[in-house]
């Protein structure tokens, strides 16, 4: 029971902090599609923060390696 | 790298001002500054005039800008052609072409405009002709007879056929001719054959209606129905061949022409930048001042130069910059040939200031590596190589794209190389080849948490490094506050780290003891020197090293996924399909695999490691030289 409620502890980690990344990239996405529409030269920034949310995944991926492994 | 820049003074007798902005020019290593301040000491400004067109010059000035404009003018209204080198020299030629310009510009300027004309005539006949198509069979069912008129209507849909036959019943009592046919797009043609003394009324009736009658070009415009048809394909011909003639015609004229006139055009600008110049610089009663900013190590060139070229009567003086100055200093950015290609990534950031660093360097050392630590594969890194090599093979003249084959080369060695020491081949572990288990330091996908702690300690140094390089920079910049805070920031953050660090590996006791008392003696230390928002900036500087834990995910991702293809194919119980299944999923990784370690490892330069020393907002240097 304590191994199935530490594999649902870890899913939630990842996946709320998942779909907080997805929120926050689709809204830098379609900012960003209206920028590069006008200046295509900012591309690179545009990427870059795209890129940037993901941060929030990885932070829920230490923590459910941490609940799964420490 | 920030090129040393030097502020340097050129003197010199006032007869000799333009050969000597001549000579500076074609060096192109000096940029001009028209700002006086920081050059001449306050109380010798007066005797400093700015160097004044005077009326000859500013005559030639503008009868050179209005010789560019009307050249652009010209320009315009010919075809772009592959231009061959013009052999006159521009100098002689130019009151020639300023005298035959208007001739030409009004001799291509009349054939654009017909051609513009004839191209308007033949799409509105081309559009016609699919009605007439249409209308050609109706002609025959209508048949031809004295005082009767055609008229011709094309209506959206065939719905609308009813009630505009009841409403040409009504009109002419039933004395009419009703012929409908299919047009283009789902339109509905008819022909409408009336009394010749009937059709006037029934126009006006269907113009009120909103029903439009087909219109035809003026050429074709009066002919009788069953002639139009013919006119117009006659018509179309004669003016495709018109069309084709006034083209060659362009083109002769630019073969013929557009050297001369593009060579006359970059003379001219070279002259006008001369004379643009000349308003940046200042004079004495006899000599002329022209400062300006130029990289240190060109210097001695640039006075051995002049000295060589005016027998030692010009001065090159190179003067002290003053630390007020240094904000102003203009930045030239020189690399290596290693981290030139690099400058592709750095490009997208602003420029440093001067006394900051220029971010290539740093993505040219650690962005390979950060690179072969995530996609951490021998058999991919090898496939990347051999992309990058056949990229450098076809596009040697194109900058953008050889920068990033190189790039490229330099990061799938490094994949390579973190490859064996991972024990990984297209997703395989090190017991699958002897050669790999040989070399293997690690098993990615078994060692979660060392993995992760590798990267963690990564993290920690290249921050730690960020934050020791921001030290630097404050000292040089004599601000000794920041220099403080920072210094305090990298002892809270090995503290930290130790302390971290502590909880996994048992610590001697005085040892932890000595790193709590380290950690509460930095915190008000950190509060005096950094302020209040201090201990965010230490927050901020923590969650940054979180952030390298993408190290170790994104690379995880990558080796499953490798390992979900090697799998699949031997499920499919076919060598076949499961070589063509695998395979695609090891192109789909692949593709992953350059994308996604580019875009993090850029990230953790961008956002977490530049945060931490480089001050952006310098200004490009752009020294004086020819345009063409």
């Amino acid at each position: 029971m304590e191994k199935v409620l530490l594999g649902f502890a870890a899913a939630l980690a990842v996946g709320l902090c998942a779909i907080a990344t997805g929120l926050a990239q689709s809204r830098i996405g379609s900012a960003g599609a209206g920028t590069l529409a006008e200046k295509p030269e900012l591309t690179g920034t545009i990427i870059i923060l795209l890129a940037i949310p993901e941060t929030m995944v990885i932070l829920g991926f230490v923590v459910a390696a941490m609940i799964l492994y420490l | 790298m920030i090129v040393a820049m030097s502020k340097v003074e050129i003197i010199g007798p006032m007869e000799l001002l333009f050969p000597v902005l001549d000579q500076v020019r074609s060096l192109g290593m000096f940029q001009v500054e028209q700002d006086m301040r920081g050059f001449v000491d306050k109380e010798e400004e007066k005797a400093f005039q700015p160097v004044g067109l005077d009326k000859k010059t500013l005559t030639e000035r503008l009868y050179f800008e209005n010789l560019s404009a009307r050249i652009d003018q010209l320009a315009t209204f010919l075809p772009k052609l592959p231009l061959r080198c013009s052999y006159l020299e521009p100098q002689s030629v130019v009151a020639t072409v300023a005298d035959v310009i208007d001739k030409h510009t009004a001799l291509c300027g009349g054939l654009c405009r017909l051609q513009d004309t004839l191209r308007g005539e033949r799409e509105e006949l081309l559009r016609q002709t699919a009605f007439l198509d249409a209308l050609e069979p109706l002609f025959r069912t209508a048949g031809e007879g004295m005082g009767l008129d055609f008229i011709g209507v094309s209506l959206k849909s065939s719905e609308a056929v009813d009630p505009l036959y009841q409403l040409i019943s009504r009109l002419t009592d039933g004395a009419f001719a009703f012929v409908t046919a299919n047009g283009p797009e789902g339109t509905v043609i008819v022909l409408i054959t009336v009394p010749a003394g009937l059709a006037g009324q029934v126009r006006d009736v269907l113009n009120g209606e909103r029903i439009p009658e087909l219109v035809f070009p003026a050429s074709i415009g009066q002919l009788p129905f069953p002639d139009k048809v013919k006119k117009a394909r006659q018509r179309i011909s004669d003016i495709s061949g018109e069309l084709e003639r006034i083209n060659a015609e362009l083109q002769r004229f630019a073969a013929r022409w557009g050297p001369t006139y593009h060579c006359v055009r970059e003379w001219v600008l070279d002259r006008l930048g001369l004379l643009t110049t000349t308003v940046a610089i200042h004079k004495t009663d006899f000599c002329f001042f022209i400062h300006g900013w130029m990289p240190s190590p060109d210097v001695k060139k640039l006075r051995a130069a002049l000295n060589g070229h005016f027998c030692g009567r010009v001065i090159v003086e190179e003067r002290e910059v003053l630390e007020e100055e240094m904000d102003a200093i203009p930045i030239a950015i020189r690399n290596p040939p290693y981290f030139r290609p690099f400058e592709l990534f750095s490009r997208i950031l602003p420029l440093p200031s001067y006394r900051s660093y220029d971010p290539t360097p740093f993505i040219g050392i650690f962005f390979p590596i950060f690179f072969g630590m995530i996609l951490g594969d021998v058999g991919y890194g090898l496939l990347l190589l051999v992309g990058a090599l056949v990229m450098l093979k076809l596009f040697r003249t194109r900058r953008n794209l050889h920068d990033a084959a190189l790039i490229l080369l330099v990061s799938s060695c490094y994949a390579v190389v973190f490859g064996f020491l991972y024990g990984e081949c297209f997703g395989g572990s090190a017991g699958g080849w002897s050669l790999l288990k040989k070399t293997c330091v690690i098993e990615r996908s078994r060692s979660i948490m060392p993995m992760l702690a590798f990267s963690l300690s990564i993290g920690v140094v290249h921050i730690t490094l960020g934050l020791a390089l921001g030290l630097w920079s404050a000292l040089r910049r004599k601000a000794a506050r920041e220099s403080l805070a920072k210094f305090v920031s990298i002892l809270m953050l090995l503290c930290l780290t130790a302390l971290a660090a502590s909880l996994f590996t048992p610590f001697p006791y005085p040892v932890r003891m000595t790193l709590n008392v380290a950690v509460l003696a930095a915190i008000p230390l950190m509060l005096l020197t950094g302020g209040l928002l201090a201990p965010l900036e230490m927050m901020k500087n923590v969650g940054n090293i979180i952030s390298y834990a993408r190290i170790m995910a994104i690379g995880l991702a990558s080796v499953l996924i490798a390992q979900v293809a090697n799998r699949f194919a031997g499920l499919t119980g076919d060598v076949l399909t499961g070589a063509v299944a695998a395979g695609l999923i090891h192109v789909i990784n692949i593709a992953l695999g350059i994308f996604s370690p580019t875009i993090h490892a850029l990230r953790l330069h961008y956002v977490e490691f530049f945060d931490k020393f480089i001050v952006y907002g310098g200004r490009r240097f752009e020294p004086f030289k020819k345009t063409s």
